[in-house]
């Protein structure tokens, strides 16, 4: 194998596959990634941890066809360093690949390209298209709910799912067993018949980086065991977690009587400010509401005191009920309007948490008792 | 079976010089439940799930007459007692009542150890007031509890714990039973094995095989030989057979796990035999959980295999918590690298530690709640 590559275009690449590849290996070729230097002139960088693979196909000027192995962060780095502007070429032979730009040479140890392993794709009946702006949206107002414990694994993800409501739509929502977030969209065309998957959060991690790269569309195909993104010159798939998400239609509130409008942005400063002196463990906040005064309280043993009010919209009876702060923070930093409406029933029942009746996203969030 | 007997009795058993009080709720949450609701006096009440996997976690005595006890099924309380009323647990109302009573103990003595919100043990030797014996002691505080909280309460009057708690269980409810220094020998003796502390089922029919029925029937037994029998507890057997119980009564004693395990007549070896043994310890910790109003943030499992090789493994999670069907899903998540068994299950069980407690306070005190997914 012998290719040129510029500099640029090589880092960018090697940032994109190297993310995917885990700091720790016990598998020693799964720290490396797989370089292919095709006849006609790309060059095809991979990397996977086995559930998450990454292809990406660059320009490269390509002498003599070929393939290897070699560790990914090491090469990474090494590209990073070098000179702006540079050309490097790689070339592989009995077991080295050498890196030769400008003045600096490297010989890099290598493992053959036939025992790096490959995720098999297998039939994925559904393929259809998304405009990277929306997947973007599904995934940034979703993701932040996904739970990172283990032992409930089929949380470790976004449920994705079509449904016919009237209209045909495509719905992505994730908990972690404290808060929901949901997110429907008109059903893309090619997605009926879709099966139910849930997209582990590495995957993704990976995609919302490489989709801020992406301006079309995103060609996604699937099965029930398997998902495949399209985004340009890189090709994402992942296994996706066999599980059942639970059903999470019976946690959304429908009957929560007591209305309040507040701007989100005020209110999620007043909920940040007053959360400084919080407990660590708990961040615990606490909210009155009385009339149009809403009263944004921390008590800390260790801390003191803060309150805050912030002006509302609010008519029903007063009451209190506690949230943790940064669940709060997490969801109005999602609200892009001038208004938030929180749908509160009693301090110990899910409230729900959306912009209006209108808007795509819609949250639930269950108190703390304080 | 060879039962070398070794009589040893009497210089050792008359520990005397301490007056402990066992104060124990009679039904508690269904009492509260039927104090509370008129509608539900003289009517078996059931406090507990009405789910389908719910279990009862108190029974009104209308109820007990039918065969309905504490940690059994719901499904199970229904088919026995058609007209049981299930009633939500009000775990908030229990802890007030529960403070009441302690607030009456602390007019008594300060040693008081509670066990949970319904039952504690006092050391009434040197009481505040002065109150010569325990006896008069006891009287009082059932007669405050009775007429500032509307609820009856049984108390065991001796000189160790382990007496007194055997003795609040003797004339239930609402009865008064008091166990003299010069007593306690002949009381234990009396008693079945199976009412002692730490005797389970498997144990009793263990016991019950070697021709111990008991309390006399345990004292006729030596320690080696007790010590073949059942290990470690064959030398708490021993002295418990002997009224010797030294343990005190102590006040800070801070709880910090809470388990629950089982040995089983026949060794387990399938995943339904052993998720379900799982689910039962996870009930019953779930249950002792909540009526202490505890969560935990660490789940551990303990598994004996027919050969004695005994496991422990655990995880602890990023909050605590205290549901008995999150604690079977990280308890099932310890057991699934350890399965298919390739030896039978003896003994398995469930701990919760981590427990909200100390500086740690804030995990009870702000408890965030969970969305109700099953």
């Amino acid at each position: 194998m012998k290719a040129t590559i510029e500099r640029a275009t090589l880092l960018k690449s090697l940032g994109h596959v190297q993310s995917v590849v885990e700091r720790r290996n016990t598998i020693p070729i799964l720290s490396n990634v797989l370089i292919e230097a095709t006849p006609e002139g790309t060059l095809r960088l991979m990397a996977t941890d086995l559930d998450l693979q990454i292809v990406e196909a660059v320009p490269a000027a390509v002498d003599q066809p070929g393939a290897t192995t070699v560790s990914a962060h090491t090469l990474f780095d090494i590209a990073r360093k070098l000179p702006e502007g540079s050309q490097v070429q790689l070339s592989a032979a009995e077991g080295k690949m050498q890196v030769v730009a400008g003045r600096a040479r490297f010989n890099l140890q290598t493992l053959p390209k036939d025992d790096f392993p490959m995720i098999a794709e297998g039939e994925l009946p559904t393929r259809f298209e998304l405009p990277a702006e929306t997947l973007k949206q599904l995934i940034d107002k979703t993701r932040f709910a996904i739970s990172t414990e283990e032992t409930r694994y089929y949380l470790n993800g976004i449920f994705f799912h079509v449904q016919d409501e009237g209209s045909p739509v495509l719905k992505a929502a994730a908990t972690d067993g404290h808060r929901l977030a949901r997110v429907t969209i008109a059903r893309p065309d090619g997605a009926e018949g879709m099966p139910d998957i849930i997209i582990p959060r590495k995957c993704v991690g990976e995609l919302r980086k490489l989709l801020d790269e992406v301006d079309g569309s995103v060609d996604i195909t699937l099965s029930s065991t398997k998902i495949r993104f399209g985004l340009g010159t890189a090709i994402l798939t992942s296994k996706l977690i066999d599980g059942t998400f639970p059903d999470y239609n019976r946690v959304i509130p429908t009957a929560n009587d007591k209305l309040l409008k507040i701007d989100p942005k005020s209110f999620m400063e007043g909920v940040d400010r007053v959360a400084t002196i919080a407990s660590e463990k708990t961040r615990a906040v606490k909210m009155a509401l009385d009339r149009d005064k809403i009263t944004l309280s921390v008590t800390s043993p260790e801390n003191g005191t803060a309150a805050e009010e912030v002006p509302g919209d609010y008519a029903a009876p007063g009451f209190e009920i506690g949230f943790n702060a940064r669940y709060l923070l997490d969801i109005l930093g999602q609200i892009d309007g001038d208004t938030v409406e929180v749908h509160l029933a009693d301090a110990a029942a899910p409230t729900l948490i959306r912009e209006n009746d209108k808007a795509p996203a819609l949250y639930v969030l269950m108190p703390m008792r304080v | 079976m060879e039962r070398p007997d070794q009589p040893e009795d009497g210089e050792e058993s008359a520990e005397g010089g301490r007056k402990i009080i066992h104060i124990d709720m009679d039904a508690f949450y269904a009492s509260v439940e039927q104090r509370d609701d008129p509608a539900l006096k003289g009517r078996p009440v059931a406090v507990g799930g009405t789910r389908e996997r719910g279990v009862v976690a108190a029974a009104s005595y209308e109820a007990r007459k039918y065969g309905v006890r504490s940690a059994m099924a719901s499904a199970l309380a229904r088919r026995l007692c058609p007209d049981l009323i299930f009633v939500r647990p009000r775990f908030d109302v229990y802890r007030e009542v529960s403070r009441q009573i302690h607030l009456i103990f602390a007019d008594y003595t300060d040693l008081v150890e509670p066990l949970s919100l319904d039952e504690a043990y006092l050391d009434v030797t040197n009481n505040h007031q002065g109150i010569a014996t325990a006896t008069e002691v006891a009287r009082q505080i059932r007669a405050r509890i009775r007429a500032e909280t509307g609820l009856t309460a049984s108390a065991g009057v001796s000189y160790n714990k382990f007496i007194a708690k055997l003795a609040s269980d003797h004339n239930k409810p609402d009865g008064l039973c008091v166990v003299r220094p010069d007593q306690g020998l002949a009381f234990i003796a009396r008693q079945p094995v199976g009412r002692f502390h730490g005797v389970g089922p498997v144990t009793a029919a263990r016991m019950e095989k070697l021709g111990i029925h008991t309390g006399a029937d345990l004292r006729r037994c030596s320690r080696e030989f007790l010590g073949q029998q059942f290990g470690k507890s064959g030398d708490y057997f021993y002295l418990a057979a002997r009224a010797i119980d030294h343990r005190a009564v102590r006040p800070d004693r801070v709880r910090k796990s809470i388990g629950s395990e089982n040995t089983f007549f026949h060794d387990l070896y399938s995943h339904d035999d052993l998720a379900a043994a799982l689910l039962e310890s996870s009930e019953t910790v779930a249950r002792h959980a909540e009526r202490t109003g505890k969560a935990g943030r660490t789940v551990s499992i303990k598994l004996r295999y027919s050969d004695f090789r005994t496991l422990t493994r655990a995880r602890t999670l990023p909050a605590p918590i205290a549901d008995a069907a999150r604690i079977q899903e990280v308890a099932l998540a310890l057991l699934a690298p350890l399965e298919p068994v390739a030896l039978g299950v003896r003994l398995l069980g469930v701990t919760l530690s981590s427990l909200g407690e100390g500086d740690d306070e804030m995990v009870v005190t702000a408890e965030q709640l969970a969305l109700a997914f099953e």
